[in-house]
């Protein structure tokens, strides 16, 4: 028996040998592969579906996979070791990507439909079976105009370039028409038409994508007239696939509030809720929707990119080697780094428990200032929080917090308590919901912060159930009020309290 | 005689009630207007800048430090006025066409008042033609342009070509600030002058004022 086997990682298409017997945890973390939950076998994050040769199952793994997920060859990479020669398929993508695997309930039709969350830093589409309602395939990419800039408003700025506009939406269909074929020739796709593919995104990405004009969103009042539901035909995308299936970019709200906010209402039933619900997406963009079965009030506020562990002095995002987590211990603090690896930076959920934890311990006061003579916060060496840093969080959570607010002083004739609260997006399922209450990010009881995974997906998704001829959702639309924060007399008032870290 | 380094104190702390009063006092007891401000008011004001610039107060401090100034500047300014004396220069100060983002903005105003300027804030989305109109009418030798978008920022040179169309670029100095603005861009456009924080936009208004 040689001591050595061979492992072939797909689809990176990388080849190399370990020695038998190795933890995979070991031997795919020096291939990239991260570790969410530290190897605990708590989450599927590094989970791996082994095309060749054999990953025994144990208890862990029977735990957290389902059985079809076991079935179909899935295992974790935290609870395997290499015994022999494999071949295996990573679920990981390069950046932290939602994909939805939650349960919806829908009126079967015929043919497959194609869902797309277009979002500014990754894409997401899935091909589902109408009539059974289930996901067959799923393909996820960078969103190729992020070279153009990171965040919405550079992308603006690009498109108002002489052939800005032009390249951006010839390089999105490029990408797009490109995982809607990697779908279709997916062993798992059946051989049924293809009869609908619904996208949904922010206001800006809905623009490039449908060649609109993005002036009216660079700047006041950032009101754009085309936020209708766009309608192409695959031919027009320059997409080859069989049959006609309609094309639908979902219609955005208002302002910055786009189809992934439409979408996230429809994933959480907000729309039919008897109760007043709210729903906040975190990013650059903080996007907010509270509301019921009658009315909904929505806005987006400029958050920045802290939460995303940019203009961090030590942020990175969620990947090896981020501390994730800071928990309090015997009267000190206990850093939490992804993939058992030596601690090299904060992503955002280990930013936000950073500053939680700070405030308890009393090493950060709630004006935000750092105890001392304003030397960094030696968080896990190499590893610190220095002052700018809780001073760009401060900005981050005092936005999305200023605009909860002013939209619950709108609310407030109703009277009606806001139940439950939603979180979509990666930072979302990530973020440690009692540090978030604890720096007053999110003024909510634990218990009614639920984190919603990916909605922007689960709601372009629901959508491929309904007649196309109501993909404009002009009902629905007629009953979420858009508004608009930075014209909001109190906002910058409010803004600037909200910036304060919360006495206890 | 009140105990005016009570008032620096007031400045620093944010409390405006011992700062108005102090204020008054100083002024019933016919303490030099224009010692108050030079003396106690413009280095606290340098202070909390210093403070700001280093991080170690923040936004709401500040905020709260600008109202106080602004209550004690009120009722020394009018005898200032009376008493012929100049400001240190005078400011049009506001946030571009466009760009509704206006802290940043209202920081850099208050350090300016803060120190000794005569400032008018003409407020947010102010188009090329008012920060000129108002520059002439008021006699401005500086002009401090914000803008918190990559999308808005090319206003700022609108203003500048304005300046020169109007023929009185030469009479004015131009600052720019905000998030995406950089020193590069401020040359670019042909600025005078860039600064990151709202400290060092004072630092940079009085060393062009006495070019």
């Amino acid at each position: 028996m040689k001591n050595y086997v061979r492992i072939e990682l797909q689809p990176l298409g990388e080849v190399f040998q370990v020695e038998r017997g190795t933890p995979l945890q070991d031997v795919l973390f020096e291939h990239g592969v991260e570790f969410p939950c530290g190897g605990k076998g708590r989450c599927k994050g590094c989970r791996v579906r082994v095309l060749s040769g054999r990953i025994s199952l144990n208890a862990r793994q029977e735990e957290v996979l389902s059985s079809r997920e076991i079935q179909d060859g899935w295992r974790l990479a935290c609870a395997a070791r290499a015994e022999e020669d494999l071949v295996l398929e990573i679920a990981q993508w390069e950046t932290n990507i939602l994909t939805d695997e939650s349960r919806f309930s829908f009126t079967p039709r015929a043919g497959l439909g194609i869902a797309v969350d277009v979002g500014t830093t990754t894409l997401v589409a899935q091909l589902v079976d109408l009539t059974s309602g289930q996901v067959r395939a799923v393909q996820s990419a960078l969103n190729p105009q992020a070279r153009f800039g990171g965040d919405i408003m550079t992308r603006v700025q690009h498109a108002l370039t002489d052939d800005g506009r032009e390249e951006l939406r010839r390089i999105i269909h490029h990408e797009i028409g490109r995982l809607i074929a990697l779908l279709l020739h997916a062993p798992e796709c059946p051989a049924q038409p293809l009869s609908v593919i619904t996208l949904a995104g922010n206001t800006v990405m809905h623009h490039l994508f449908c060649g609109l004009d993005v002036r009216p969103l660079s700047a006041y009042p950032f009101e754009s007239e085309s936020l209708g539901a766009q309608r192409f035909s695959a031919k027009d995308m320059g997409w080859s696939v069989p049959g006609d299936p309609t094309v639908c970019f979902l219609p955005c709200i208002g302002g910055f509030v786009g189809s992934d906010i439409l979408a996230g209402i429809l994933a959480t039933s907000l729309h039919d809720s008897e109760t007043v619900v709210g729903l906040v997406d975190l990013g650059t963009n903080g996007e907010i929707v509270i509301g019921n079965r009658d009315k909904m009030i929505c806005a987006s506020t400029a958050a920045g990119p802290a939460f995303e562990g940019a203009r961090i002095e030590m942020g990175m995002r969620a990947a090896t080697g981020a501390i994730a987590e800071v928990h309090l211990e015997n009267n000190g603090w206990k850093c939490h780094v992804l993939g058992n690896a030596p601690a090299r930076g904060l992503c955002g959920s280990g930013l936000v428990d950073a500053a939680a934890a700070g405030l308890e311990l009393g090493i950060i006061q709630p004006s935000g200032r750092l105890n001392g003579d304003g030397t960094p916060w030696q968080l896990m060496p190499p590893v610190a929080l220095t002052q700018k840093d809780i001073r760009e969080l401060q900005l981050a959570k005092g936005a999305i917090a200023a605009g909860f607010q002013i939209l619950k002083e709108q609310w407030a004739d109703e009277a009606q308590e806001l139940g439950r609260l939603y979180l979509s997006g990666a930072f979302g399922n990530y973020i440690n919901r009692g540090s978030a209450r604890r720096i007053g990010l999110l003024d909510f009881p634990l218990e009614q912060i639920v984190p919603a995974g990916n909605t922007s997906l689960l709601g372009a998704k629901l959508a491929l159930f309904r007649d196309p001829d109501e993909l404009d959702f002009r009902p629905l639309l007629g009953r979420i009020e858009h508004l608009s924060l930075s014209v909001h007399l109190r906002f910058q008032e409010v803004f600037a309290e909200s910036m304060l870290f919360p006495e206890q | 005689m009140p105990d005016l380094s009570k008032l620096s104190e007031a400045i620093l702390k944010g409390d405006v009630k011992t700062a108005v009063e102090i204020t008054k006092e100083a002024l019933a007891a016919k303490v030099d207007p224009q010692e108050i401000l030079d003396k106690y008011m413009i280095p606290a004001m340098d202070e909390v800048g210093r403070k700001f610039e280093c991080n170690e107060l923040f936004v709401p401090e500040l905020l709260l430090t600008a109202r106080v100034m602004k209550s004690a500047l009120e009722l020394v300014r009018p005898l200032l006025a009376a008493s012929g004396a100049e400001p240190a220069g005078r400011v049009v100060i506001g946030t571009v066409k466009g760009d509704l983002h206006d802290i940043g903005k209202n920081l850099v105003a208050s350090m300016l008042e803060g120190g000794g300027f005569e400032v008018t804030d003409l407020g947010v989305d102010v188009s090329p033609e008012k920060f000129v109109e108002s520059a002439k009418s008021k006699n401005a030798n500086l002009i401090a342009m914000s803008a918190l978008l990559t999308t808005t920022m090319p206003s700022m040179k609108s203003v500048i070509a304005e300046l020169n169309k109007q023929g009185v670029r030469g009479q004015v100095k131009v600052i720019i600030g905000g998030a995406p603005v950089t020193q590069q861009y401020a040359d670019e456009i042909g600025a005078d002058g860039y600064s990151d924080n709202a400290n060092g936009a004072v630092g940079l208004a009085r060393t062009l004022i006495k070019k």
